[in-house]
């Protein structure tokens, strides 16, 4: 069921209880958790964190600590399924789940007892009514995933013999059937498409808001959760604008609260601003020329992998009248005069070149004097560390040192972090280009399909989920900037990169259409599982985004027909 | 000669910082003891053939070798106090179960010293919160918070707290725990107190 009141029903519930934290891998989730971690502290709640990577670790992490625990809180993940049928748990344990994934399971939101939804109502969930879906008639209770409930006609007590109560018999299963297939095409109509609602880190934020224990870490924190959103392109622009407004109310209250401050400007001093600034990635820490090179939004705008290309970047670096010799250099150690009003000199500029949307709402964060970063750097590099395919370590310190990142405390980790996300940027970016070059895009009709070959350089950093899914993305624009086929700029993408060379799997993600207006609603999820039934190919489907699945090598070829004969 | 190596001995363990116990230097202080014996044997005689012959000349020589005595005397007896002292802060520390790398640099003696003074101290303890006993080596400074944050280094299994709840102590899990359970685990290198 819905909370409606997060204070009562959740806080003030696990208050003084011992509590397992699960938390998925994602940016979004780790702020979540670390705004939690923080409330926690304040309130002396006992708790435990466990990182879990897909649903089998969900299921063993819950099967190692449910002897131990009642209280379960799990943060980006277990919304999307029937969490009570998959875990099998005991009657008194109590999932609250603030996860971002939709649509949430019908069973989820229709239980009272057990599963406690942190998900705000107004966001447009559409939920089919519980009269739709469930019927409780005769002993079938409220139970519903019950395909089979055709069988189960009354047997003993309810043996009559007129003639009327055969007659009504037939028409209440007249009835029924009819009633099954509405339930049927309303629940297709609800399942079909995967998107994301609001930020687990901001709805964290929020309570911590109401309990009035907000502070500016937690903020922050709050700020990258929905940066994470829109970085790795989770939710419409719109959704985007209207929660970035949301917070800069929170900043602006934050800040007014320490203005009369005497010296506002300390070394251990945080301080978050509202930015309208460049969508250039890591600007700040990189030089300009770099940043260009490998920003998705200017990089495909360029066309940067044709030659043309190439000239229009340095006509337009002539146009802003930048010397070639500082755009190249660090961005810290450019000429003051030069990055003064740097980002009105590159919007107009880009304007001429087409690109109208160079600058976006973001946030800004000062530590101390010498620290400067944007919310997207804290983003990208908390996420390379995530997925850091570096020296064979296990995700699970990935996971911790990705944690730690985002404390302001361990800035040298952070630092690390964003070192690793320009290698990991660099390396989507030559992707992109020679994907592009060798047509490696095919359209397969109803989609798009590129596979990425054993050897291709890099290949190791995608095989992980979020580094795959951002080079889709990154892919598929740059494929509609670049093609000339109308009717192929309208399709959604299917990727596959080797995962496992030693098990032989693959690793395949698929992501809507690109274009200015989309919804960015994903219909992949069901497709690959219907796909993946009907060829029995050996696919799991363990990530708790349903459009990223893995699958055997050789399957692939009957999978992606399979698929093509289904969405055709 | 005259001294030279038991104040060898004190610099030893004047170099080791604070805290730091230094292995036995078992081969110094017998050198330093035979030096004492010589010193000894010398004077022995000196005053024997000075009362026999009533050679005066030789007093001062006799004076200066006994100041000697006494000096490298003083230098063991610090030598050996200055270690217990170590040691003994060492209890408070580590525990009353020591590292074995720090037994080893203990000799034998001071390995008995520091059985009985666990013993005295645990006696100590268990006389006091009348009847229960209580633990005055924990929370020396007193804590900013009851509870710490910490991560799990390896696999440790199911730790049980004294309350009767158990929790598992798995790699890369995260714990917020009061703080005197966990401080023997921090010491065993099984948790890490993660600061933010």
């Amino acid at each position: 069921m819905f909370i409606a009141d997060i204070r009562k029903d959740f806080y003030e519930v696990v208050a003084n209880q011992r509590v397992a934290l699960l938390v998925a891998s994602d940016i979004d989730a780790l702020c979540a958790c670390k705004i939690l971690q923080a409330l926690f502290h304040c309130d002396q709640i006992q708790y435990t964190l466990v990182p879990v990577k897909g649903w089998q670790d969900l299921g063993t992490a819950f099967l190692e600590h449910k002897e131990q625990f009642r209280y379960f809180v799990l943060i980006n993940c277990g919304a999307n399924v029937d969490l009570l049928e998959m875990l099998q748990p005991d009657d008194d344990s109590i999932f609250f789940i603030c996860d971002t994934h939709r649509p949430v399971d019908v069973v989820n939101v229709y239980n009272d007892t057990q599963i406690k939804l942190l998900i705000k109502q107004d966001d447009d969930l559409g939920v089919p009514s519980y009269d739709d879906i469930f019927r409780d008639d005769d002993e079938e209770g409220d139970d519903s995933g019950n395909e089979s409930d055709e069988g189960s006609e009354p047997s003993g007590k309810r043996r009559r013999f007129d003639e009327g109560a055969v007659e009504r018999r037939i028409e209440r299963q007249r009835a029924r059937r009819e009633w099954e297939g509405r339930r049927r095409e309303i629940l297709f109509d609800y399942e079909q498409y995967e998107y994301h609602g609001t930020s687990a880190a901001m709805m964290f934020f929020e309570l911590a808001w109401v309990l009035t224990k907000d502070t500016k870490d937690m903020l922050w924190w709050a700020i990258i959760g929905l940066t994470d959103q829109w970085v790795h392109d989770k939710i419409t622009h719109m959704k985007y604008v209207t929660d970035i407004a949301t917070m800069q109310r929170h900043v602006s209250r934050h800040n007014h609260r320490n203005e009369d401050e005497e010296n506002s400007l300390s070394i251990d001093c945080m301080r978050i601003s509202f930015e309208y600034d460049l969508r250039l990635t890591l600007y700040q820490h990189w030089s300009l020329y770099e940043s260009i090179c490998n920003s998705c939004y200017t990089s495909c705008s360029f066309k940067l992998w044709t030659l043309n290309g190439q000239k229009k970047l340095q006509e337009f670096l002539a146009d802003m009248g930048l010397p070639l010799k500082q755009v190249r250099q660090k961005f810290n150690s450019m000429d003051m005069s030069i990055k003064e009003n740097l980002r009105d000199v590159i919007e107009e500029s880009s304007n001429k070149y087409g690109m109208k949307d160079i600058r976006i709402q973001t946030f800004g964060v000062h530590f101390g004097f010498k620290n400067r970063f944007l919310a997207s750097d804290m983003v990208h590099a908390a996420a390379a560390l995530l997925e850091s395919t570096e020296k064979d370590e296990s995700d699970g310190d990935n996971f911790i040192k990705a944690l730690d990142a985002l404390s302001r405390s361990n800035l040298e980790r952070l630092h690390s972090g964003i070192d690793l996300a320009k290698k990991k940027l660099m390396a989507v970016q030559q992707t992109v280009a020679s994907c592009i070059c060798t047509n490696l895009i095919l359209s397969q009709g109803p989609f798009l399909y590129c596979y990425l070959m054993e050897g291709t350089p890099d290949v190791k950093l995608f095989s992980k989920p979020m580094a795959l899914t951002l080079l889709c993305k990154y892919l598929l624009k740059a494929f509609v900037h670049s093609t000339r086929n109308k009717r192929c700029k309208l399709l959604p993408l299917i990727m596959a990169a080797p995962k496992d060379v030693d098990k032989g799997t693959v690793i395949v993600v698929g992501i809507p259409p690109e274009s200015e207006t989309s919804d960015k609603k994903n219909f992949f999820g069901r497709a690959f599982e219907k796909a993946a039934e009907s060829t029995s190919s050996r696919t799991l489907h363990d990530h708790f985004d349903t459009s990223v699945i893995e699958l055997k090598s050789e399957d692939r070829s009957k999978f992606l027909d399979a698929l093509i004969t289904l969405l055709s | 000669m005259f001294c030279e190596k038991a104040v060898e001995l004190i610099r030893e363990l004047h170099r080791m910082s604070d805290g730091q116990l230094p292995a036995f230097n078992e081969d110094g202080l017998r050198q330093v003891l035979q030096e004492m014996e010589a010193l000894y044997e010398q004077n022995q005689s000196d005053v024997n053939e000075a009362k026999a012959a009533g050679r005066s000349e030789l007093i001062p020589s006799i004076k200066l070798r006994h100041c000697c005595l006494l000096r490298n005397q003083r230098c063991i007896t610090a030598y050996l106090y200055d270690r217990l002292l170590r040691i003994r802060a060492l209890r408070w520390e580590y525990g009353s179960v020591l590292p074995a790398n720090v037994r080893f640099h203990m000799n034998a003696e001071e390995l008995q010293w520091f059985g009985q003074y666990k013993k005295s101290l645990a006696c100590f303890m268990r006389s006091l919160g009348a009847g229960e006993g209580l633990d005055i080596t924990q929370d020396m400074k007193p804590p900013k918070s009851l509870y710490i944050e910490v991560r799990c280094l390896k696999d440790h299994g199911e730790f049980e707290i004294d309350d009767g709840t158990v929790i598992l102590l798995k790699k890369n899990s995260q714990h917020f725990l009061p703080r005197w359970k966990c401080e023997q685990l921090i010491r065993q290198g099984v948790l890490e107190h993660v600061v933010s």
